[in-house]
């Protein structure tokens, strides 16, 4: 493995890469199929640059339904924490 | 924008309450919670770290969506839908300082 920090050089380094982060800066979350159709990009294409963006750490994928979905790690994690302890709340207050 | 889509477990009354009942909310959301719920009203959250927040309902539409303002900055919409396996809550937070800030960026990274 390389280590961490030339995994983030390499990830930024690629012009298409940074369109898709800033997609996601702008929209919060995305498709693969969203991506594709807002970025001139192939679906292979797009598939290859959120494997490598996920790699370096800089984006993260959670499932929605039938699809996944991307964001960037580095912003809302005090809504994840929020989310999480709102979830133990009804789960407190559900008695499960 | 931060946007985040969690399903819960519970009925859509069951999470509208735990979003809109200030006892609640300090349950989760903050330590100390005060909200009006109605267009216009007003609402604070105050937090074990000695942090406060005051915000301003702007949307409320029972069972179904709650938005606020932030009076310092921003604002966050909830929404919820019904989903197989409970209740489909989206929350969307957005701040004209973050917009700036990440075009800023996004124009310094373009011309790299």
């Amino acid at each position: 493995m390389s280590d961490p920090l030339n995994q983030v050089f390499s990830a930024l380094a690629d012009a298409s890469r940074r369109h898709v982060l800033g997609y996601l800066a702008d929209h919060g979350t995305a498709s693969a199929t969203e991506l594709t159709g807002e970025l001139p990009m192939t679906r292979q294409a797009v598939a290859k640059h959120l494997t490598l963006l996920s790699e370096a750490g800089l984006i993260a994928s959670e499932r929605s339904g039938r699809e996944t979905r991307y964001r960037l790690t580095t912003q809302g994690a005090e809504w994840d924490e929020r989310l999480d302890a709102l979830r133990r709340h009804l789960k407190r207050r559900g008695g499960g | 924008m931060i946007r985040r889509e969690i399903v819960l477990p519970a009925t859509r009354t069951e999470v509208w309450d735990a979003l809109t009942d200030p006892e609640r909310l300090a349950d989760w959301f903050a330590n100390e919670v005060e909200l009006e719920l109605r267009p216009g009203g007003a609402a604070s959250f105050r937090w074990g770290n000695g942090e406060e927040r005051r915000a301003t309902v702007t949307e409320v539409e029972d069972g179904e969506r709650l938005a606020f303002t932030w009076d310092d900055d921003g604002s966050v919409e909830f929404t919820l839908a019904e989903d197989d396996d409970g209740t489909r809550l989206t929350v969307v937070e957005t701040s004209p300082a973050w917009t700036t800030a990440l075009d800023l960026q996004a124009s310094a990274l373009a011309r790299v």
